[in-house]
């Protein structure tokens, strides 16, 4: 019997109690063996946004080893992850991809930005696929990138408009993000797009590098055009960023592409000030992600031995490396072939490609000059007594269609490339 | 008048941390002519340290933060006598040796707190302070604020009523006059770098509860420093307290009413422009060859 991806979803999850019980992949030595590169940064700022994807990758395939590996065009592979740490520095990504597919790593998995931009001519020469988080690093000219789990920062959308429809009385919003290409400017041109959708007045953007050791002046400085809500669009700052709102009484409402860590957000702060915030990142045993339209292997399993063995180090790419890790072992056994090319045809192949939070689709051509990048459901989560709670699925697609000129305007305002 | 007021605030609190940045790295320069680029790890040591014990351990952050100061007076002791001593006559010889342990310094924090996200510190005094109307400080950012003055005062006496005081200046205003003296050239260079390190140490243990703790956070503490001194005057203690809180006050309005890029550009700008008009800075001297 081939295994199909359902099979596999299931002997995952039925595994996790075994793998907990210390059944070791060793005794399945002799097995052939397929690599899965993750060439990502485990030191420095970005290391967040690494070094746990990793982590999520060794447990599924821990569980799927476990199980017996994976049945590819009749042959029964292990899955082995193996990460190189480029720091985020562009020339230590070079050598990370030529490393890792030295070492036949059959796709290699990265964070996205500059580091992606630097090996895809070697990735599109070699044909070799590479797989992203940022949607934004598709070209018209880079069929083997794709981004099969994370859509960012175009989910953000949906948190405001979840706000928009259930707090009608908010008026106006700013926004705080780093000033980087990648990800500040990227997640505010689609909060600016967002807000404006929803009827809400963006009073002040502020952009502020990675050197800022107070952020008292610029919480400060927002504050004082009395918004409505106050929106952070990125990742590394949420934590004195809240702190800042909390010092300065703010009363309004908060949103936020992550708040990874909460609980050190609260320490610093209050369960009731934080009460409320909009995010779209879950714990990953939110009772919601029972449902059948979740497509992740036994996500409230994964999360306690992420929590077991990994203790502090969850962020929001916790779980988007393993769900690329799956959809690729979905492909690779529709595709009969670990070779990279197959397993992309393949996976591009599928009308309704596997999608962690549900129903999706090959999207980007109207933004990014190809439909690279798998775009659907995506949580809102809500803080609610202290713990990360999702109140509802909304389609990101839904918000795209009807959205998209005003998201190109804002992206074209702040020169970012778009088609 | 609220944003107004509460930016002086801002700015008197982060002149603070600027003053006990600078006054270290300030005082290793004058006596003993080294220009150490470790000074922002020794600042992130004393955060990690507060994190280590306070944050994962339970130690009481008041006994935290002093054993943080003992650990970077620690670090820049051994580095003076390993380090420093032996590469005396070659001031070159000394900065490479410091960007050397400024690695070091940054791999042992890894080691420590592993890779993952930025280490954070819950305020052991979490209280904020209402002032009349308007202003609302809390309570952690004004302990760190008497602290840091309270530091700096105390430098400031030791520098000016003790004898090992007068005999530092001494050192820092001529090394080899001083020896013939007959003050302790090795000694004395041990009581700078030991002060200026557990300074550095105060101020990361201070910041600990303020700021996101990661392995690299020395680099901006140690450009913010540069800066300082630089304006100041290098080897003027007075002048890098000064220019630590006029420019903490002009990145903070900067930043609060315009953007905190064009502040951090137009700080470099400043910097620039004392260079071309006072090159030995707002209250450094000249000194003849």
């Amino acid at each position: 019997m081939g295994i199909t991806r359902r099979n596999l979803l299931r002997g995952t999850a039925a595994t996790l109690a075994v793998a907990g019980t210390g059944f070791s992949t060793q005794l399945l030595a002799g097995q052939k063996t397929v690599k899965i590169g993750l060439n990502i940064p485990m030191t420095g700022d970005y290391a967040p946004w690494g070094l746990p994807g990793l982590y999520g990758c060794e447990i599924v395939a821990n569980n799927i080893n476990a199980a017996g590996g994976v049945e590819i065009g009749g042959e029964t592979y292990m899955i082995e992850p193996v990460g190189y740490d480029h720091g985020y520095d562009t020339e230590k990504a070079i050598i990370g991809y030529k490393t890792l597919i030295g070492d036949d790593a059959s796709m290699i998995m990265m964070l996205g930005g500059s580091t992606v931009g630097a090996i895809l001519g070697r990735a599109q020469r070699g044909k070799k696929m590479v797989t992203t988080l940022l949607p934004s690093d598709i070209t018209p000219d880079t069929p083997n990138l794709v981004a099969p789990s994370e859509s960012h920062p175009l989910y953000n959308a949906t948190g405001v408009e979840w706000l928009k429809e259930n707090f009608p009385e908010l008026k106006t919003a700013v926004i705080v993000t780093t000033n980087d290409i990648e990800y500040g400017q990227q997640s505010a041109a689609v909060y600016q797009a967002a807000f404006e959708a929803a009827g809400i007045e963006v009073l002040d953007t502020n952009f502020h590098g990675f050197d800022v050791t107070d952020f008292a002046p610029i919480v400060q400085g927002l504050l004082s055009n009395k918004p409505d809500v106050f929106c952070m669009a990125t990742d590394v700052y949420t934590t004195p960023l809240v702190e800042a709102l909390y010092n300065a009484n703010f009363q309004g409402k908060i949103v936020s592409c992550t708040l990874d860590l909460y609980e050190e957000v609260i320490a610093k702060t209050s369960k009731e000030f934080v009460e409320g915030i909009v995010f779209q990142f879950p714990d990953f045993d939110d009772p919601a992600l029972n449902s059948a339209q979740i497509q992740f292997p036994d996500p409230s399993g994964f999360w306690d031995t992420f929590q077991k063995d990994y203790p502090g180090q969850w962020s929001a790419v916790a779980w988007q490396y393993p769900a690329i890790l799956t959809n690729w072992v979905t492909a690779a056994q529709a595709a009969g072939s670990i070779e990279p090319m197959d397993v992309l045809a393949a996976m591009k192949g599928n009308p309704n490609p596997p999608h962690t939070f549900g129903k999706a689709k090959w999207w980007g051509s109207q933004l990014y000059g190809q439909d690279n990048c798998v775009v659907g459901d995506w949580p809102v989560v809500t803080m609610q007594d202290g713990r990360a709670r999702i109140v509802e699925f909304r389609s990101v697609l839904d918000w795209l269609d009807r959205n998209n000129d005003i998201l190109k305007r804002k992206m074209q305002d702040l020169g970012l490339r778009t088609v | 008048m609220e944003l107004f007021l509460q930016s002086i605030v801002n700015s008197i609190i982060q002149g603070g941390f600027f003053a006990l940045w600078a006054v270290g790295l300030v005082l290793i320069f004058g006596v003993m002519g080294v220009v150490n680029f470790a000074h922002g790890e020794l600042v992130m040591i004393g955060a990690y340290t507060v994190w280590l014990l306070h944050a994962q351990n339970d130690v009481p952050f008041l006994l935290a933060v002093p054993i943080a100061i003992i650990l970077a007076m620690m670090i820049g002791l051994l580095m003076e006598r390993f380090l420093f001593r032996p590469n005396r006559t070659d001031p070159l010889a000394g900065l490479i040796c410091s960007i050397g342990v400024l690695f070091i310094l940054q791999v042992v924090a890894h080691e420590v707190g592993g890779t993952g996200p930025a280490k954070q510190v819950a305020p052991p005094f979490s209280e904020i302070i209402q002032v009349g109307e308007y202003l609302r400080i809390p309570s952690q950012r004004l302990f760190s604020l008497a602290v840091a003055l309270s530091a700096l005062g105390v430098l400031w006496y030791f520098l000016t009523q003790s004898k090992l005081g007068w005999a530092l200046r001494a050192v820092a205003l001529d090394r080899e006059a001083s020896a013939l003296q007959g003050i302790n050239i090795n000694r004395i260079s041990m009581i700078a770098i030991g002060v200026g390190a557990a300074m550095a140490g105060l101020a990361g243990g201070l910041m600990a509860p303020l700021q996101n703790i990661t392995p690299h956070m020395g680099h901006n503490v140690i450009i913010t420093a540069f800066i300082v001194t630089i304006v100041g005057g290098v080897g003027s203690l007075s002048g890098a307290v000064a220019a630590a809180f006029i420019y903490a006050a002009f990145h903070t309005f900067v930043t609060t009413y315009f953007n905190g890029t064009i502040a951090t550009i137009l700080g470099l700008l400043i910097m620039v422009v004392v260079l071309i008009i006072k090159p030995t800075g707002i209250m450094g001297v000249k000194v003849s060859e």
